[in-house]
């Protein structure tokens, strides 16, 4: 065993408090260890240099670098080993800078501490073993979760890449929230009139199969190889046969159903195309409202459709589609009017949702385009709109801003002028959040040339007098109390995370944060990966998102995916669960208790059982390794013993 | 219970299985063993009464995928319940004839009892008496007098789980709160009286290993970690550290799946009370899943799932 | 650190690699001050921390053990933190009927975001530590 021990002294950031060279003289001492010296920037491409070369000069054939984190160049020291001729698992890195150098002062404890840390390393390294990859095949088609602009943006990029698509989304049509929206920022676009045809190109690009009113019930495989179980939900019509043409609807006796689509700003019938744009065009029951469901008699649409495409007995069905990548692009929910009491939400009609107003303000919505408030259908003339409803809040458990919110209430105060040019909107904020292109001008333009008035400071309640809401809040800039009589009141409702996020996270084996988002791998450098290789997110799922940075997002994840499948073999890692099976009692505790179903039980030729670990589904957590009482099924790489080396190197020391 | 009734059962299950474990005279007045039959001749050789202290359950892992009868009082089913949970056993291959129990006796304790003296003879009366017939005397104990401790408290007289039951159940008249008295009473020590204790116990361990080799859920049996090197949990030093580990590493891998049958304890010739860290265990998987080991077939072992949200773990403070 | 003078305990540290070393990598580029008794090791997941990890620790000399892996429901591998608790809990339950006093073995979560919740943890513990003072399980040198 010939052990090279690299300590870097990271210019000043580890050398300034820790005594480097002492290190180094302290660990030659140990047995075993060839070489040891330190280097002004070993992730340097000179310092990987002297590494490589030091391996030949002093035949060295394990090494250790003293360092950074190993989260940070594990990885580049991996690559220079094996390029000097070393198993890139020959390798470890004993964290001396942000565990040491960064955050103690006493350069003599820093020193002892480094000391021991590097010993630990060096325990670990002569216990490593080589380790190889193995490669495998992939199935290049990829699925995409949720029809939203993110998801539709990288179900396009892909399918445009050569891709085969497997699109689902859980409600009736794709198109999103964005598809909800009237018009949008900063360029006062017809939101529906640009993401139109960008639906129909989804609905007609022969590489993308849509599944709508479907949910994902079941996510088994890994990267490269993914089998899905997707629930068609029971529309109780026959797709095939709907062509869309809306007689049913228009005869359907029930009329309070609830409008999904219109987020409940007036009923629609019990079997409906939630809008005219919808991809796919085709009616569908619900249920909850349905006559024939809930009175057990009724049979109108049955009669009225041309082509008999009513089937009451309808069923969910269950599809398996097979994948080798996943973008999820499941958007956002939005803070429910109920939890803002103090705001009148929910009690009071005329205190509506920005989502909602959107709705009004959109010609194909439910007032046709014309801002009629809900409780008595008056055009209302004064509008307060009150953004942070929620967001922000400490106390409701959202501390983070929902990052669009000021930016559709400018909007929104500025349509509202247009729609009614004798009306006045004023807007209670915290701060303006405009930082991207062209958006402060907008909220300049909103405050300027449409005389919105802006009251920075909070709103504190919210109630009705005589037909008038008044709405009495505070303006912190002039320190006073203001009280407003509105005939309407729109709330800037806070972007939640779908309710359903963390049920298809744990699917998904991602991570998902306390609010729900899911988790990317790297903040900065890897926004679009997840820690599970070959999952991405696009859009809001991961956090509150406007439409270019999703659309954004949506290429992006797209163009991940193209670069992944851009090889037709992967490489595995091998620091995975191995089993003895001479020593495997077959207990299969190891098979009850693994998060990814990756082992499995073999009989051998005597009949024996012993357990079998599926190298590619296996994702290296260690569980099976303390769960096995003879120590037969090893993570490789932290194996029992490398874990006591680097112990025992410790608390025997 | 006249034993011509097991006698019967067993020649009559003896027809389905390849082989049936039961109890026979040992080497000596005292000494019960167990028998294996495999042939319908020696179903004569088969005893049963207070001398029939050894947990036959634990043959049956072993025996996997042999067709096997196995007798068991109601302390030893439990072992089979537990290695149902576990699915270490087949239980279509398993006959199971129960027998309902009052006590055994300990070897140990009847030893002390007669002064050490050579045993001649030893008989059982229905009341409770035991009557010794030593080299010197002839003497009458009571069997609870010389019954090792878990019969004292015993709560599964009668076999939790079975195919045939011979003689009538009975139903057990110890107090529920009995059971882990002795747990409670001794954690009520200070820390360094209870570190003190397992230091002196620990100390007389000589490794020999026969409490794991006795245990029916030490199943690892030749692949324990205890005398391996790949991995290398424990050394062969005979310091006190290691005997701690060893004594740890059982504890451990047991926590959760011990059914308290004693064997680990009747084997240990150094009378190290090597069951009472695992009963601690039990004691705190009772209050923090409120789960028991052996005793229902559909439980899973607590060490070998979860809950999302576990309602009794509460988050800890540092210090 | 002021109050610890020269003597340092020995504490030992499992950190899963994508939660709690995230957040010690964390509090080190926050340069958050801590006190530096603490050794980590490594592991992928807090589920990979055997509990008799800790026992060897404690056996060998350590004077006190740390786990933190990943918050619940937040486990990199999904499952892995909800077998550990489960696991390091009984242990923690199991070392004062052994005479360790509990306080000697903690087990949390932090995440990678929380360098200052682990600045505060490894403070507390330490200071935990050394109220304790040195712990000698065997009485061998």
């Amino acid at each position: 065993m010939r052990v090279g021990v690299f300590i870097c002294h990271c210019g000043n950031n580890i050398a300034g408090t820790v005594d480097v060279k002492a290190v180094a003289e302290a660990i030659r001492k140990i047995p075993g260890v060839a070489y040891a010296t330190t280097y002004m920037y070993t992730c340097s491409e000179p310092g990987q240099d002297e590494i490589k070369q030091a391996i030949k000069d002093h035949n060295l054939n394990r090494i250790v670098v003293a360092a950074c984190s190993p989260r940070m160049h594990e990885l580049t020291f991996r690559k220079t080993v094996e390029k000097a001729g070393l198993n890139r698992y020959y390798f470890e890195m004993a964290n001396i800078r942000e565990h040491i150098s960064w955050i103690g002062e006493d350069k003599e404890a820093n020193t002892k501490k480094a000391i021991d840390v590097v010993k630990m390393a060096v325990a670990k390294v002569m216990q490593d073993r080589p380790l190889y990859s193995s490669s495998f095949r992939i199935n290049k088609r990829v699925l995409v979760i949720g029809g939203g602009v993110a998801g539709m943006q990288a179900a396009l990029d892909c399918a445009d890449g050569g891709l085969e698509v497997v699109l689902v989304e859980k409600s009736p049509s794709i198109g999103g929230m964005m598809s909800r929206l009237d018009k949008t920022f900063p360029t006062i676009d017809c939101s529906i009139c640009i993401l139109g045809p960008k639906m129909v190109d989804v609905a007609q690009h022969d590489k993308i199969k849509l599944y709508a009113y479907s949910e994902i019930d079941e996510i088994k495989g890994y990267v490269g190889n993914y089998q899905i179980k997707i629930r068609k939900k029971a529309t109780y019509v026959d797709w095939t046969k709907c062509t869309g043409c809306g007689a049913c609807m228009e005869k359907c006796p029930s009329r309070n159903a609830y409008d999904y689509f219109n987020f409940g700003v007036a009923p629609t019938k019990a079997i409906n195309i939630p809008f005219p744009q919808a991809i796919p065009k085709k009616a569908k029951i619900d249920p909850n409202y349905c006559r024939h469901f809930t009175k057990g008699k009724c049979g109108v649409c049955a009669k009225i459709c041309p082509t008999k495409a009513i089937n009451y007995e309808m069923q969910d069905e269950i599809v398996t589609e097979e994948v080798g990548a996943i973008i999820v692009a499941t958007g956002y929910s939005l803070l429910d009017l109920e939890k803002l009491p103090e705001y009148g939400g929910g009690r009071y009609p005329d205190v509506i949702s920005g989502i909602q107003y959107e709705r009004l303000l959109n010609a194909s919505g439910p007032t046709a385009g014309h801002i009629l408030r809900p409780s008595d259908h008056i055009e209302p003339k004064t509008i307060v709109f009150v953004s942070c409803a929620g967001s922000r809040d400490k106390s409701i458990g959202i501390p983070y801003c929902s990052n669009f919110c000021c930016m559709y209430i400018a909007k929104q105060a500025i349509l509202t002028k247009d729609h009614i040019p004798d009306s006045q909107s004023y807007v209670f904020y915290m701060d303006i959040r405009s930082p991207g292109k062209g958006y402060d001008e907008f909220t300049r333009r909103a405050q300027e040339d449409y005389g919105v008035k802006y009251i920075r400071g909070r709103v504190s309640r919210i109630y009705p007098k005589g037909k008038k809401m008044v709405v009495k809040g505070v303006d912190t800039l002039l320190g006073s109390q203001v009280e407003i009589e509105a005939d309407l009141v729109v709330l800037g409702t806070a972007v939640l995370s779908n309710p359903d996020a963390a049920h298809l996270a744990e699917k998904l084996h991602i991570s998902y944060d306390t609010f729900g988002f899911y988790v990317e791998s790297h903040p900065k450098l890897r926004p679009v990966e997840t820690n599970t290789s070959g999952v991405f997110l696009a859009g809001a799922c991961q956090g509150p998102k406007d439409i270019p940075a999703s659309v954004g997002q949506g290429s992006a994840a797209a163009s991940k995916v193209l670069a992944l499948f851009s090889k037709d073999m992967l490489e595995s890692d091998p620091a995975v669960a191995k089993v003895d099976i001479n020593k495997c009692i077959g207990c299969l505790k190891c098979v009850r208790t693994c998060p990814f179903q990756a082992i499995k039980d073999k009989e051998l030729r005597d009949g024996r059982i012993v357990a079998d670990v599926i190298e590619t589904v296996c994702a290296g957590c260690g569980v099976c390794t303390s769960t096995c009482p003879c120590g037969a099924i090893q993570l490789q790489h932290f194996t029992d013993n490398q874990l006591l080396a680097e112990v025992n190197a410790l608390c025997l020391a | 219970m006249s034993v011509d009734k097991l006698k019967d059962a067993v020649k009559q299950i003896l027809n389905e299985v390849d082989i049936v474990i039961g109890y026979t005279e040992g080497f000596d007045k005292v000494h019960a063993t167990p028998l294996f039959i495999n042939t319908q001749d020696k179903v004569d050789q088969l005893i049963w009464d207070q001398r029939c202290v050894h947990n036959l359950a634990s043959y049956l892992p072993s025996l996997k995928r042999k067709k096997v009868g196995v007798i068991v009082k109601g302390c030893d089913s439990r072992t089979i319940v537990q290695y149902i949970q576990e699915g270490l056993i087949n239980r279509e291959n398993v006959k199971i004839i129960g027998l309902p129990c009052s006590g055994v006796i300990s070897l140990k304790k009847l030893l002390k009892a007669v002064d050490f003296a050579n045993i001649d003879d030893i008989t059982f009366e229905d009341n409770g008496n035991v009557n010794v017939k030593t080299e010197k005397e002839t003497k009458t104990l009571s069997l609870m007098d010389i019954a090792p401790d878990k019969c004292k408290t015993c709560q599964y007289p009668t076999p939790l789980i079975y195919d045939i039951l011979i003689g009538d159940p009975i139903k057990s008249d110890k107090p529920k709160e009995s059971v882990y008295e002795d747990i409670i009473e001794f954690d009520k020590k200070s820390l360094e009286e209870k570190l003190a204790y397992w230091q002196k116990v620990f100390d007389r361990c000589i490794r020999c290993y026969a409490c794991r080799n006795a245990c029916p859920m030490c199943v690892c049996q030749d692949s324990c970690i205890a005398e391996s090197r790949e991995p290398h949990w424990i050394s062969q030093r005979a310091t006190l550290t290691e005997k701690f580990m060893f004594h740890l590493i059982h504890t451990v891998h047991l926590a959760g799946r011990c059914v308290e049958c004693g064997e680990c304890e009747r084997a240990c010739p150094m009378g190290i009370p090597v069951n009472t860290l695992k009963r601690k265990i039990n004691l705190e998987m009772k209050e923090l899943f409120d789960y028991v080991p052996g005793v229902n077939p559909d439980d899973k072992p607590p060490m070998y799932t979860f809950n999302v949200d576990e309602l009794k773990i509460k988050e800890h403070k540092i210090g | 650190m002021s109050g610890l003078e020269n003597k340092e305990m020995k504490i030992v540290g499992f950190l899963c690699n994508w939660c709690s070393y995230g957040g010690a990598d964390t509090a080190g580029v926050s340069r958050f001050k801590q006190p530096t008794d603490l050794r980590i090791i490594r592991v992928p997941c807090s589920g990979r921390v055997n509990p008799l990890f800790v026992v060897k620790a404690l056996l060998n000399g350590a004077d006190g053990v740390l786990v933190s892996g990943c918050h619940p429901r937040d486990c990199h591998y999904s499952d892995g933190n909800f077998y550990a608790r489960r696991r390091l809990e009984m242990l923690k339950r199991l070392l004062p009927f052994l005479g360790i006093d509990h306080r000697r073995f903690h087990y949390t979560w932090v995440s990678a975001s929380e360098g200052a919740r682990w600045q505060q943890v490894v403070k507390d513990f330490t200071e935990v530590i050394h109220k304790l003072g040195p712990l000698n399980l065997t009485r061998e040198a």
